[in-house]
């Protein structure tokens, strides 16, 4: 297992560039995502831990050792494709024993190793089918076991899931994120998929245009959203723009018929700036919570009943939100209605017009 | 910076393998592809010692090469009951640019006109129109002209016979010969190039596109000038170049019809020209002024070829798709259509394959001396095959240049391919023309820069001399000319090869070599094979470089030089169904070639297009 550190990376393809000075370290035996939107130039990053592209500018490492001009197949890393890139020529058993074959592993020992990481994937018995013979989610199993047959020092999942009906995806990133946590493997994993990043990753990067914007848990980056776009491109709610002035609690914010108070997650925020505040719907409560909050008043323009919540769309002073409230809130649309935000979760940020 | 980044993605890019792959196509296109051609340039500038226009001034000037007014021939000309379709000469340069022209254009309409009924109408016994309709493909070289030549001699031509004699539906006998002749042959065998082309290229439109135009109004001529013409000009393009470069260096023709008519008229065409003065090369010369109309023509062809590449790939839309069906829009005409249809293609069809079922007569039977109709079947000409033991010899020199000549090509043209497709490198956008552009380059030129610079000081007394066997160079030859069909087929391999198949190996610690023979090779081996077959069947039937080369040594001589000798009526009279015969035999080779490429290696072999 191995420290994956990239340095000041950076990778244009002609004017597009799918790589700016990304630097970030990944830790042993982390689970690590490259989040963000197609095209961001999520894939290329991981590609150039793979050693499948080379930086223009910039260094890897891995354990501290540069391999950065290493090529692919001197660096060890097990990368899963998008399309899971099965060779339809192979059984399943000479697909997974093929990075064992050309490392010169064979007889009894090729065999063993070759069924157990069939069946660490539940595809005991599988061997000798071909791949063009398998379901999605089987070849998607297949992919991982080539990959886990060779004790990768990193393993690479490029949307692993992405062509995969919704419930099978479910399934799969547990019992990925399941594998991971038993073999303690180093694991990048790209995907535009914000729940599944989420779900499955001890940090997630966050990149737009090549630049990764954010790096952090998983809850740092939903509860303390560094910009606009992460705000935007993370979680449910309306961005709403305003004027901020600051005061000593921290910034409020003037929305046009209503000020919030909210805390400055970016420390970015001047006084008289335009500011953009971001309020997640199940941030409010119909209750006054215990601690600083935003009371707002307003009228229900529409409501819909979604099963754990009810989902209001709920008018302040000619501003529009999105409210979560409980599913047994008495909700008429055209009926007046009291919600609360703690001012903690009232998240104040420098307007920026999202690329 | 810049340099070094370059340096880097070369160093990175450029293993021992990809080396070797790169330094091969150079170092095989280099000697055998663009020095001759050269330097065949060069000694077409060359004048007493210095450099000059002189040659081509020359040409342009004589009107032996170029005249505006016709020095003689007759068109439509009805003399003493026989109406004369000759032919008008305008000089043998004007001559193969108005021939190629005509040819060109013949092709097109009938092209067209056959892909439209084929791609856009239901009518019974298409099926079988469709395997009709490719049978001039098959290769019947110099006897196809001879044949024509003798179905439309006004003395006992069995076309007269029927029309005139039999039927009475002309008033007078048809006297097709000389340029219109040549003319004929060519447009009845390189229609198909044409129709396969344009027939892709409809078949390739999205049938919503069409329906949309209807939708909003557009129907019958409107629809097919607005829509759908513009969407198959591509592929009619890239058809109809190839003709016209191939009636350009076709000697089939010229030298079929002057086997069965002795017409001069037929002969007064560039690509004759350099065939006869290959008789003088024996002596060790060859005049500029040849190698001058030899570069005419290869300027010609080449820019030609290259502006309508570019055309085609600025044109080449992709058609995508998006969910609807994807059935071709085959439409049930009326039944009298019907009839028409079925009718005009069969009118097509039977006038087309008439040099192959012509071919297969003359090769089983006393047609060649029994005048308008056989009297009597033998199988002695086809006998003649392994009884004979000068043509036992051509026709095994044949099967070993054209294997060794796929061998090569298939080295070279996968290596190309795959460094094309796949690596990085600076050039491999020349590489991808230099392995293209033969296709464009006639053969006569070839063969005239193949025997200037092999038979020059340097080469002289080498195992490439061609005076002292020019056994080697028709391998070289065959495997420059057929480059383009192998390189073809394993490009269109390895697009259906994803990268990430490769990536994959390469990831998981396999190296280029090892990814290339485990991964890559394995998937494109039907590719590979479908391209190698398609290039030894028309090696088998190379034309231009083997009467030309081939000329040179008579134990040397392939099948196709054999024939062409034969024709042209060197041998005996009555001889002509041996060289029949051995035509029989091509296209059975042929036949074979497809049948095991579509029924074994399930591979649509492509044919011809830019």
């Amino acid at each position: 297992m191995v420290k994956v550190e990239l340095k000041g990376v950076t990778k244009r393809f002609g004017d597009v560039l799918a790589a700016g000075d990304v630097s970030l370290q990944i830790e042993d035996g982390e689970f690590f995502t490259f989040l963000g939107p197609s095209g961001c130039g999520k894939t290329t990053t991981m590609r150039m831990i793979a050693g499948l592209e080379y930086p223009d500018e910039g260094r890897v490492f891995f354990d501290g050792e540069d391999v950065t001009n290493l090529p692919s197949f001197r660096r060890n890393t097990g990368m899963v494709f998008q399309n899971y890139a099965l060779w339809p020529h192979m059984k399943v058993f000479e697909n997974v024993a093929y990075g064992l074959r050309i490392r010169k592993v064979d007889g009894a020992g090729l065999k063993k190793r070759v069924d157990d990481a069939l069946e660490l994937v539940h595809l005991g018995g599988m061997g000798d089918r071909f791949p063009s013979q398998l379901s999605g989610g089987q070849q998607q199993r297949v992919a991982l076991a080539r990959v886990m047959v060779i004790n990768p020092s990193v393993l690479l999942l490029d949307e692993p899931l992405s062509n995969l009906d919704a419930k099978l995806r479910v399934e799969m990133r547990e019992e990925i994120k399941e594998l991971q946590r038993e073999l303690g493997i180093t694991t990048i994993y790209v995907t535009h998929d914000q729940e599944e990043a989420m779900a499955v990753s001890d940090r997630v990067a966050i990149q737009n245009h090549g630049v990764i914007r954010q790096v952090g848990t998983p809850s740092e980056i939903y509860s303390f959203p560094r910009d606009v776009f992460i705000a935007t491109f993370i979680g449910r709610g309306a961005i709403l723009e305003g004027i901020a002035s600051l005061s000593d609690g921290g910034p409020r914010v003037d929305l046009g018929g209503f000020t919030v108070d909210g805390v400055d997650t970016a420390s970015a925020v001047g006084d008289g700036d335009r500011a953009a505040c971001v309020m997640r719907p199940e941030s409010f409560s119909v209750t006054e919570p215990g601690e600083p909050s935003n009371r707002l008043d307003g009228v229900v323009e529409w409501s819909s009943f979604i099963g754990p919540y009810r989902e209001v769309k709920f008018n302040v002073g000619g501003t529009t939100l999105l409210v979560d409230v409980p599913p047994e809130t008495e909700t008429p649309v055209g009926g007046s209605l009291t919600v609360y935000i703690p001012v903690r979760r009232t998240i104040v940020l420098p307007w920026d017009e999202v690329k | 910076m810049d340099l070094k980044k370059t340096i880097r993605t070369l160093k990175r890019e450029l293993d021992a393998m990809t080396a070797i792959q790169t330094f091969i196509a150079y170092a095989f296109l280099l000697v055998f592809l663009i020095a001759p051609l050269v330097l065949m340039v060069g000694q077409a500038f060359v004048y007493q010692g210095g450099t000059s226009f002189r040659w081509f001034v020359d040409l342009l000037s004589s009107p032996e090469y170029v005249s505006f007014t016709s020095r003689g021939g007759r068109l439509f000309e009805v003399r003493r009951g026989v109406m004369y379709l000759w032919g008008h000469d305008y000089g043998i340069l004007l001559n193969s640019l108005l021939v190629a022209f005509f040819v060109t254009v013949f092709c097109s309409i009938i092209g067209v006109v056959a892909a439209m009924l084929m791609g856009r109408y239901r009518f019974p016994g298409k099926g079988i129109f469709r395997v009709l309709l490719l049978i001039p493909l098959l290769a019947t070289p110099f006897v196809n002209a001879y044949i024509i030549g003798k179905l439309f001699n006004p003395r006992g031509g069995l076309i007269n016979y029927l029309l005139v004699d039999l039927l009475h539906i002309l008033p007078w006998r048809l006297d097709i010969d000389g340029l219109v002749g040549v003319i004929l042959a060519q447009t009845l065998s390189y229609y198909p190039i044409i129709f396969l082309n344009v027939l892709a290229s409809l078949n390739n439109i999205d049938p919503s596109v069409e329906e949309m135009a209807e939708n909003l109004g557009a129907r019958g001529l409107r629809l097919f000038r607005t829509i759908t013409l513009p969407l198959f000009l591509p592929g009619l393009a890239a058809g109809a170049i190839i003709v016209f470069i191939f009636s350009l260096e076709d000697l089939g023709a010229p030298i079929g019809f002057t086997g069965a008519r002795a017409n001069p008229l037929s002969r007064k065409l560039v690509s004759y020209q350099v065939y006869s003065s290959f008789a003088e090369a024996l002596t060790g010369s060859f005049s500029p002024k040849i190698a001058a109309l030899a570069v005419i023509i290869l300027f010609i062809a080449v820019a030609g070829f290259l502006i309508i590449r570019r055309y085609v790939n600025l044109r080449t839309y992709a058609m995508l798709s998006k969910g609807g069906r994807w059935s071709p829009r085959l439409r049930t005409p009326s039944v009298k259509t019907r009839v028409a249809i079925i009718l005009s293609l069969l009118f097509l069809v039977t006038l087309a394959s008439m040099p192959q079922i012509g071919t297969v007569i003359l090769a089983t039977s006393n047609w060649a001396i029994s005048g308008t109709l056989p009297t009597k079947a033998t199988g002695q000409y086809l006998g003649t095959l392994i009884s004979d033991s000068d043509v036992t010899r051509a026709i095994v020199n044949s099967l070993l240049y054209s294997g060794a000549a796929v061998v090569i090509t298939v080295l070279v043209g996968a290596s190309i391919a795959y460094v094309v497709a796949r690596r990085d490198i600076p050039g491999r956008s020349v590489l991808d023309i230099l392995a293209t552009i033969p296709v464009a380059v006639p053969g006569i030129a070839l063969a005239v820069g193949y025997f200037l610079l092999f038979s020059s000081k340097m080469f002289r007394g080498s195992i490439l001399d061609p005076l002292l066997d020019p056994a080697l160079l028709m391998v070289f030859a065959y495997s420059i000319r057929r480059l383009p069909f192998t390189t073809r087929a394993v490009s269109a391999g390895l697009a259906q090869v994803d990268k990430s198949l490769e990536e994959s190996s390469m990831n998981l610690g396999a190296d280029r070599p090892t990814t290339f023979f485990k991964v890559v090779l394995p998937l494109i081996i039907g590719h590979i094979l479908g391209g190698a077959i398609l290039s030894f069947v028309y090696s088998m039937s190379e034309v231009s470089t083997s009467v030309t080369l081939g000329a040179l040594r008579e134990d040397r001589v392939p099948i196709t030089f054999f024939i062409s000798q034969i024709v042209y009526g060197v041998a005996a009279v009555g001889s002509v169904s041996i060289g029949a015969a051995l035509c029989v035999l091509l296209m059975a080779v042929q036949i074979t070639a497809m049948a095991i490429s579509n029924y074994i290696l399930k591979q649509k072999v492509a044919f011809l297009g830019v």
